[in-house]
């Protein structure tokens, strides 16, 4: 490593880090962002539900609450000026028994104490009228029509290369292992020393071990899983809104959602873990998945599974976000949850009144280099349907992921980008390719072919 | 946007299509296409490298590529046009499709459209085989491409899940790549194919046959490790670092189903009258689409009489 000390270190490049690496880098800052893993937004980030949450069924008055209402703008904002794929759909909370329809007011009055004022309670012939595919039983619903669906790669993706271009160190496969405090910190990682004088903690999974080395103990991290199942295609006709459970003491229950590429996602369970790395599905979560599935959407279970992911939340004992400023210019954000995909800007703007709290200046303000990804969303118009880009490069008239229908024009993209996959699963977070209804069938030999090549 | 009129549009340039597309033109029809999305037209037989192809049609035992090319020479000289790296994309009406190919987008209208889009085997998701999500997982497909056609390391102890005709071309392939098949797992009470072909290359191979059983779990993080077991109430792990899923295959019913023709509740091919038509259209279905898994031989045999069937219903 070089003998550089940076203004700012970032520990965990997912979605937090990121946006926080973005913000930063408006300014006149020498920034690091390191990661564990090989690619950005290969941890807990990489299986959310993708929802552009409102906010309005948070704890009123809390920090979640204030910075997903906030980051929801900002992010519906972003997500228009850079391309990033947005439908809005709306979501019913659907009441299954008449506890839960005696619920829905009081879930109403809370999304107006969270400050959304758009909900509505709806009657069981009308969530029909809406749902028609969904199954017997739905005795009415509240309609939370600014809930919306996102693309949720994508987003750390631009943050990364926003702020690479803007000249943050993106560091990689570096695991922190340690810190000497003195006038600034040097962090010992598995790819040597780095030096910086604040440092923030943004490891997800693993925020409280790096407090830990900090010498702080604020929380505890448990692994909750969440296993999803992933729908083909052809069954997207089935279900127009998110499809949300009424909350109860046991969490936010399972859903039933479209995604912006085009598929019904259904889940997810929630399973407190002892280990951190235990991402795999399980038995059980899949039968629970097909029992909740049976009730909410029947029909949709006729359909082929195009995938099964389990991702893991960085659950802790608290209910809010631990956001924390801590001695030694060291700031801890941890127990960021599912929104914080969609708080990821405004818990970047709050981490930066932190740093200036802390008596961080942040110098000169620079615009951001201007970066436009590719939409990946089923509503906009892909490369392959597109005339004028196949006639300026035909590579994005091949095909070569036929399920998703990604073009070898926009894989070649991806492998060219600032900020690269390096496996599979990154080559098809950024491109769609390899990860419909066949899973490689077809296209896994030439894409392994085409990342190993690079 | 380029539009173009044939008498036939075929969708699909494996041994069915092709086929068809050759006996149409020997049956007189003027201009038939042929548009196959992968680079090269044949089909699976194209990396399916053991022989056993081509008896029913042209009477000799052929490997499956030698097979894939005679096909696709046959079409050529019969006349027929072959498009490659093209794909159907959406129907505009029942006689007008969409297509994408590097050449750009094309709209092409036909007197009688054919669909000859196979079938895939169903991927380890689609079996909801619970587990971690690493590397080493193939179906049969996938890890013929990458042996045959990219030439890319695959692993050494393999578990092949599933005995159909298919899973013993997966062992002889695994076999190709250096690649030892520890044991093949079927939750049936026997295997699928034939019993001369298990028997020898059980022996040949020397692997285990483990019925009634089915995977549980797949283990590893980065790359396979093993694979969970169950047969009964009893639970067992192989240890290996490739897993093949094999055969349980599903038709390749996205436009059939993107036009919303009815599709069979069990098979999900279309539902087609005697004569392979969908009714009250000008679409016709063969091959693989219709009733996976038959023999591509089989298949070619099968698609030279719907052809037959076009061809007097065009004049």
């Amino acid at each position: 490593m070089s003998n550089k000390t940076y203004d700012v270190a970032i520990i965990g490049a997912g979605v937090v880090g990121t946006a926080i690496a973005r913000e930063l880098a408006r300014h006149d800052l020498s920034i690091a962002l390191i990661d564990a893993n090989a690619d950005v937004g290969d941890g807990t980030s990489k299986a959310n539900t993708a929802i552009l949450h409102t906010g309005f069924d948070m704890v009123p008055g809390s920090l979640e609450s204030r910075l997903v209402a906030r980051g929801y703008h900002l992010l519906r904002d972003y997500a228009r000026e850079v391309g990033i794929a947005v439908e809005e759909l709306g979501a019913l909370l659907v009441a299954w028994s008449d506890e839960e329809l005696a619920n829905l007011p009081k879930l109403q009055a809370k999304a107006v104490e969270n400050g959304y004022k758009d909900s509505v309670i709806i009657s069981a012939a009308d969530v029909y009228a809406r749902e028609p595919h969904l199954g017997v039983g739905a005795l009415g619903a509240l309609h939370v029509p600014g809930e919306w669906i996102i693309d949720p790669w994508t987003p750390i993706v631009a943050f990364a290369t926003q702020a690479k271009l803007a000249g943050t160190d993106v560091i990689l496969n570096t695991a922190v292992t340690g810190v000497t405090k003195g006038d600034h910190n040097v962090l010992h990682t598995t790819g040597g020393d780095i030096a910086a004088r604040y440092v923030i903690n943004a490891a997800g999974l693993y925020s409280d071990e790096i407090d830990g080395v900090f010498g702080i103990k604020d929380f505890t991290v448990v692994a909750r899983r969440g296993e999803l199942m992933v729908f083909d295609k052809l069954s997207r006709t089935l279900i127009s809104h998110i499809i949300l459970p009424v909350p109860s003491s046991m969490g936010k229950g399972v859903l039933v959602s479209p995604t912006v590429f085009g598929n019904i996602m259904l889940g997810p369970t929630a399973q407190n873990l002892d280990d951190k790395t235990d991402s795999g599905s399980s038995e059980d979560g899949l039968k629970f998945l097909r029992e909740k599935g049976q009730k909410i959407a029947p029909e949709l279970l006729d359909e082929e599974i195009t995938a099964i992911y389990a991702g893991l939340r960085a659950s802790t004992e608290h209910s809010d976000f631990q956001i924390h400023s801590h001695p030694d210019n060291y700031i801890t954000v941890g127990g960021i949850r599912s929104t914080g995909l969609t708080a990821s800007m405004a818990i970047a703007e709050h981490v930066k009144e932190l740093l200036v709290a802390g008596g961080l200046s942040l110098g000169a303000t620079k615009a951001l280099p201007h970066v436009s990804m590719p939409n990946l969303g089923e509503a906009f118009t892909r490369p392959y349907q597109d005339e004028k880009a196949i006639a300026g490069q035909s590579a994005y008239g091949e095909i070569i992921c036929h399920c998703e229908r990604a073009t070898r024009g926009e894989v070649l993209d991806a492998l060219d980008s600032a900020i690269p996959p390096t496996t599979l699963g990154g080559l098809g977070r950024r491109t769609r390719a390899g990860l419909g209804r066949c899973q490689g069938f077809y296209c896994h030999s030439e894409l392994r072919k085409l990342l190993e090549k690079k | 946007m380029k539009r173009t009129d044939v008498d036939v549009l075929v969708i699909g340039g494996g041994p069915a299509g092709l086929a068809a597309a050759i006996e149409l033109k020997k049956r007189g029809v003027k201009s038939v296409r042929v548009i196959e999305r992968e680079r090269f037209a044949g089909g699976v037989p194209r990396h399916s490298f053991h022989p056993g192809y081509g008896l029913r049609d042209f009477k000799q035992f052929l490997s499956g590529p030698r097979y894939a090319e005679k096909y696709v020479d046959a079409a050529i000289t019969a006349g027929v046009q072959i498009s490659t790296l093209s794909t159907a994309t959406e129907w505009v009406n029942d006689s007008q499709i969409r297509v994408t190919s590097p050449a750009g987008i094309e709209t092409i209208t036909a007197r009688a459209i054919i669909l000859a889009t196979g079938a895939r085997e169903r991927a380890r998701a689609a079996r909801a085989v619970p587990g971690k999500r690493p590397a080493g997982i193939y179906t049969t497909g996938s890890l013929q491409q990458s042996t045959y056609l990219e030439d890319l390391e695959i692993g050494t102890r393999a578990v092949v899940v599933g005995a159909e005709h298919v899973s013993f071309s997966a062992v002889m392939t695994l076999k190709h790549a250096g690649v030892k098949t520890v044991a093949m797992l079927t939750d049936k009470n026997k295997h699928e194919s034939v019993g001369l072909i298990r028997f020898a290359l059980g022996i040949w191979y020397r692997f285990k046959l483990i019925t009634k059983t089915e995977v549980v779990e797949v283990l590893g993080d980065k790359r396979v490790t093993g694979v969970r077991i169950r047969r009964g109430a009893v639970e067992n792990v192989i240890a290996c670092d490739t897993i093949v899923f094999t055969g349980n295959w599903i038709p390749d019913n996205e436009l059939v189903r993107r036009g919303g023709f009815a599709i069979d509740s069990i098979y999900k091919s279309p539902v087609v009258n005697a004569t392979g038509q969908i009714s009250g259209t000008s679409i016709y279905a063969i091959g693989n689409l219709v009733l996976p898994i038959k023999a591509a031989d089989q298949c070619a045999v099968d698609a030279k009489i719907v052809a037959r069937k076009v061809a007097v219903n065009l004049n």
